[in-house]
């Protein structure tokens, strides 16, 4: 791996005949990017569970960690004070996304007062419910699909990726409400939680398996991808983030408490570990994306 | 109308005139390229060989990068140029990720090529086009089109490997070369129709 220190370096090897790396997304404040994917995934998934098992402090911790995500996009723009332009859902996932993200936060809001107010049971409080899950399935959905549209980095451009992202968010709501065992516990769901979050981690990790398989025998740009992944720049966030903390530890624990119950520290551990992983994994699909090279006999 | 241009590789030996000659006219920031020559070397001494893919904006009929804006911000002329309102912008660099051609920059802040020394009396006076913040390209050189000249690019080869002209008129001088040297635009396979052609090397 070359390591450039001056910019201008970098922009000569620019010209060169390789598939050229991403940067916008992922390196500087690119990583604000990642970290908006990233707590918008938990976010919209620790939603998804808390309100469907009625648990408030998970409500509102999903809500303020959508809410720091969105603080995340807009630092992330290089023109923050026109976001509101972003409406164009035709045919732009990141419109889609800013609508859904409005939507969620308008709706979770309101949801929640309702809550406070004691009006939680009636059928406007249910309808403004629906609509924050409504809100939450597009916050979901979008980031995958945002990836997945690029045809000019073939890494990327994979129907798989949708996919992977919405295993990961809903991995991330359970993982989040993992977090709160130590201290709130989650009365009979408890178990229910622990569940999921093993089920969803061990399908997230084939999803990635396949994911990884596919690409590997794809294009040149898809391969040199898979390559940094593996052996490459981004080796050490893949098996450390990714593969480790993101994996191994969550299911070795999620295993080892369906056979023997393990404290919710351990439980919360796993919780940690698994969002851990799951940034890294936003991360290291978004640092591995190469262009397409563009003279033949390239790599 | 479709504004269009033909790339000879027989004619292009590397130079970098259009390179140099496109950041003239538009006063671009230090790293920014509109026009720029990609090279690759093939082969074992002696039997080397060095190819030059001079490559920009392709103008495409169906743009990825128009499909993906958020803000609609870049958009398509009805001369078939692909161009970009800078009041519109939001910089989320989304349509650089789309681009399969890499024609885009991001303008991240003021960057001037001596550094500290801060802008010479030409950045000062060419960056006042380059607002901070937002995605910049390649535009076919359209404010000298509009005086009825050519694109910078093309006046300055000085094989003339560059050719331009209107894709739409079956008797131009653009649409005769794709129809007799068999002009082909890069990665065909991916739909998006670009306006600018290469004739093989």
């Amino acid at each position: 791996m070359r390591v450039f220190t001056d910019p201008f370096d970098r922009l000569l090897d620019d010209l060169q005949e390789t598939a050229r790396p991403q940067r916008e997304w992922v390196d500087g404040r690119g990583l604000l990017l990642i970290m908006g994917h990233f707590l918008s995934g938990v976010g919209a998934g620790g939603w998804a569970f808390a309100s469907a098992l009625g648990f408030f402090p998970g409500e509102v911790a999903s809500v303020a960690i959508v809410a720091a995500s969105a603080l995340a996009h807009l630092l992330f723009l290089g023109r923050p004070e026109r976001f509101w332009r972003m409406i164009k859902i035709r045919t732009s996932w990141v419109g889609r996304g800013f609508m859904g993200l409005t939507l969620f936060m308008a709706a979770s809001i309101m949801y929640l007062a309702l809550r406070v107010a004691g009006l939680g049971d009636t059928t406007g409080a249910v309808a403004v419910w629906g609509l924050s899950l409504v809100g939450a399935a597009v916050i979901m959905l979008y980031k995958g699909n945002v990836y997945a549209v690029c045809r000019a980095i073939p890494f990327w451009n994979s129907s798989l990726l949708p996919v992977l992202y919405v295993a990961y968010a809903l991995r991330g709501g359970t993982a989040l409400l993992l977090l709160f065992l130590p201290w709130t516990g989650l009365g009979t769901a408890h178990r229910l939680v622990e569940v999921l979050e093993l089920w969803i981690g061990l399908s997230a990790g084939v999803c990635i398996l396949f994911y990884l398989t596919i690409m590997a025998s794809s294009s040149v740009g898809a391969r040199r991808s898979v390559e940094d992944l593996l052996r490459g720049r981004v080796a050490a966030a893949f098996y450390g983030g990714v593969i480790t903390v993101g994996f191994v530890i969550p299911v070795a624990i999620g295993l080892l408490n369906a056979v023997t119950p393990v404290s919710l520290g351990a439980l919360a551990v796993v919780g940690a570990a698994s969002l851990v992983g799951d940034f890294y994994v936003k991360y290291a699909i978004a640092k591995a994306g190469r262009y397409l090279p563009h003279v033949h006999g390239a790599r | 109308m479709r504004y269009g241009m033909v790339i000879d590789l027989k004619r292009c030996f590397g130079c970098y005139g259009c390179q140099v000659s496109c950041k003239a006219e538009h006063a671009t920031p230090p790293g920014v390229f509109f026009a720029r020559v990609v090279k690759r070397e093939s082969g074992t001494y002696p039997n080397v060989r060095k190819v030059f893919l001079p490559m920009l904006c392709m103008h495409c009929e169906t743009p990825p990068c128009e499909a993906v804006c958020p803000t609609g911000a870049t958009f398509k002329r009805p001369d078939g140029i692909v161009d970009i309102d800078r009041e519109i912008c939001v910089g989320c660099r989304y349509c650089m990720q789309a681009c399969p051609y890499e024609a885009r920059y991001f303008h991240a802040k003021e960057r001037f090529y001596f550094g500290a020394q801060g802008p010479t009396e030409y950045e000062a006076l060419g960056y006042a086009q380059h607002p901070t913040g937002v995605v910049m390209k390649c535009d076919f050189c359209a404010q000298r089109l509009t005086r009825g000249e050519k694109p910078s690019c093309v006046m300055t080869c000085p094989t003339n490997a560059r050719t331009f002209g209107d894709l739409e008129d079956p008797h131009s001088e653009v649409s005769r070369l794709i129809k007799e040297r068999g002009g082909e635009p890069l990665h065909p396979e991916l739909g998006t129709g670009p306006s600018v052609y290469y004739l093989p090397a």
